[in-house]
């Protein structure tokens, strides 16, 4: 168990790096010259050349990338190019925050309404919990989250004035920006449960499980579950992705101020160091999540250490 | 119940399955009304994107300020937007881009994945296990990270999201192919085709890559839905299809601001691209359980 969680350590930190390559990269070739967007107006060549020397942009690119995986790795991101004086850390970590809150608000709902709704609709296949489940998982996997915000401002905040359109900071804000994240999560945890679960039904264990006399919840939750809980860790995993990725469309239309709407301002301003550290940020965020996954299968299922 | 029965039978021999397949699918769809209507309807939504645009007295671009906000008419069958231009029009070209850019991006995706899949599968080895460690990879990297990277290099545009939908696509068709090519290489007439003195180019485009054809177009078939909506949100945030050329998310942005005075104009192009992807995806799951008979247990 060890061992594999090591290896699966050490090939997470050779992505990591390649990400940061990646991201250095972007801030590298993006257009533009960043002493220029620092200087604005400012035509002189010794300044120029005193600020060209601080960013350490006077020095080879591999010079420049350790500087910036050193930095990075003691989480020192620079200044930001657009609102001159600020820290990107500072920047980061203002709308960290609203970002996670609302991410680890999704996951927990999608996976408290998706498994439940997964297991009745496999359970009692072709009834009416069964064709809502169905429902929910492919109209949710149809619905693009804009679309989703659409439907649900049209009905509740503008129909039936339940919540306010945008805003933030009350609870009550949360409540739109959290039901159209958590459209697409839904549908795939609530999909992917029932499969588990449809799947492992038809086992000899299960089988032997109902012929010893045990109840039907006792077969479900000491023999079926388990064996779907795999695919549903994949999952929540994914779901944890989708609803941080997501944040870029709903804190957009929700004016919500976390990351994914930083990120997106930060890239039509051109404010590259932002970009940078949302995109390794982002980055860091998803290979940790996978590597807590696969972990996590090891953990749950035997066979998969040893393989 | 027959899912019962279906999950006892279970999935037939590998060899049945090759000679009947094309049998099994025309039956299976004969069966499968759903897919069958959604194949229609996908049908209907490319031909009046394919055909509208020409027969419609209007440019997507032209404006007419007189006539903002209009609702249906005889001249304006959708109504007009907040510069007067024509709503069924704009749907239509919208439609064109979404399309084309699925398109392009499923082959160049089919391109890559099929190549690499393949030489990773026939290869093996090294090459192998490298190229399934990239596939990791960029499988850990959401399609809109990526494309929100790229556009940082390329600038926002088409092409950038052709490109990153392409990088983020193509190792789950790698995957695919490299499975299907790791238990196709070892069967006999592949053997054959090896004793006879066939290249390696040979063996794997006229043998294993044929053999594999079903599953690459149920891959495509799948991925074409997601593919249409990562194009939609990244031109709903700017980044895609530039004004004032029409998408569907374009559409659907510029038209937030009016939700509450003109509802309609967000609510068609949302009623065209979720029914299309809806569509796609019923098609694409009907392809898949028509093709392989295993997957029919999944939902």
């Amino acid at each position: 168990m060890i061992r594999f969680a090591a290896r699966r350590l050490g090939f997470m930190l050779v992505i990591l790096a390649i990400s940061s390559l990646i991201v250095f990269v972007v801030g590298r070739l993006a257009p533009g010259d960043p002493v220029q967007l620092l200087m604005g107006d400012l035509r002189d060549p010794a300044v120029e050349a005193r600020i060209r020397r601080d960013l350490g942009l006077d020095r080879p690119l591999w010079a420049q990338y350790l500087r910036f995986a050193g930095r990075a790795l003691q989480g020192d991101f620079g200044q930001s190019y657009a609102n001159p004086g600020r820290s990107v850390n500072t920047m980061v970590a203002e709308a960290l925050p609203a970002t996670a809150r609302l991410a680890v608000a999704t996951v927990i709902l999608a996976i408290l309404l998706g498994v439940p709704l997964g297991v009745l609709s496999a359970v009692r296949r072709a009834s009416a919990v069964d064709f809502l489940a169905r429902l929910v998982a492919l109209g949710g996997m149809s619905l693009p989250s804009f679309v989703a915000a659409v439907l649900f401002i049209q009905w509740l905040a503008l129909g039936w004035h339940i919540v306010p359109v945008s805003g933030w900071g009350e609870l009550r804000h949360y409540v739109l920006p959290v039901l159209v994240l958590l459209v697409q999560p839904l549908a795939y945890i609530t999909r992917v449960t029932r499969a588990g679960v449809l799947r492992a039904l038809p086992e000899d264990y299960v089988r032997t499980a109902h012929s010893k006399g045990l109840s039907p919840w006792g077969v479900l939750s000491r023999h079926v579950l388990p064996n779907a809980a795999i695919s549903v860790i994949t999952i929540a995993g994914l779901a944890f992705s989708y609803a941080l990725t997501g944040a870029f469309v709903v804190e957009t239309i929700f004016r919500i101020p976390g990351l994914g709407q930083a990120a997106i301002g930060a890239l039509f301003l051109r404010d590259y160091p932002m970009v940078q550290a949302v995109g390794l940020l982002y980055a860091a965020i998803f290979i940790g999540t996978n590597f807590l996954v696969d972990v996590g299968y090891a953990f749950i299922d035997p066979r998969i250490r040893y393989r | 119940m027959s899912g019962g029965a279906e999950l006892l039978a279970g999935p037939p021999l590998p060899a049945a399955r090759s000679i009947a397949r094309r049998g099994w699918i025309l039956r299976a769809l004969r069966r499968d009304r759903t897919t069958v209507w959604a194949g229609l309807i996908l049908a209907v939504v490319v031909g009046a994107s394919l055909a509208l645009p020409e027969v419609l007295p209007y440019r997507y671009d032209q404006q007419s300020l007189d006539h903002t906000f209009e609702g249906p008419s005889a001249r304006h069958w959708l109504g007009t937007d907040q510069y007067g231009r024509d709503l069924l029009t704009r749907l239509a070209h919208g439609g064109r881009i979404s399309l084309l850019v699925g398109a392009i991006t499923v082959l160049a995706e089919i391109f890559l994945g099929g190549c690499l899949g393949g030489i990773a599968g026939y290869a093996g080895g090294v090459l192998d296990e490298w190229l399934m460690r990239l596939t990791d990879m960029m499988l850990a990297f959401p399609a809109l990270l990526l494309a929100l990277l790229l556009a940082a290099i390329l600038g926002p545009g088409t092409t950038t999201v052709i490109v990153a939908l392409t990088l983020a696509g193509w190792p789950a068709m790698a995957r695919t192919v490299r499975g299907e090519i790791l238990s196709l290489k070892e069967r006999e007439f592949v053997v054959a085709a090896r004793a006879q003195g066939a290249s390696a180019v040979r063996i794997l485009v006229a043998h294993l890559l044929r053999n594999a054809v079903h599953l690459i177009v149920v891959r495509a078939t799948l991925d074409i839905g997601p593919i249409i909506l990562t194009e939609a949100t990244l031109s709903f945030l700017g980044l895609g299809v530039q004004r004032p050329m029409p998408s569907w998310g374009v559409l659907i942005a510029d038209s937030f601001q009016y939700l509450q005075t003109a509802p309609a104009l967000a609510v068609i192009p949302c009623a065209a691209l979720s029914t299309t992807i809806l569509a796609l995806n019923f098609v694409g799951e009907g392809a898949a359980e028509a093709m392989d008979p295993s997957l029919r247990a999944a939902p």
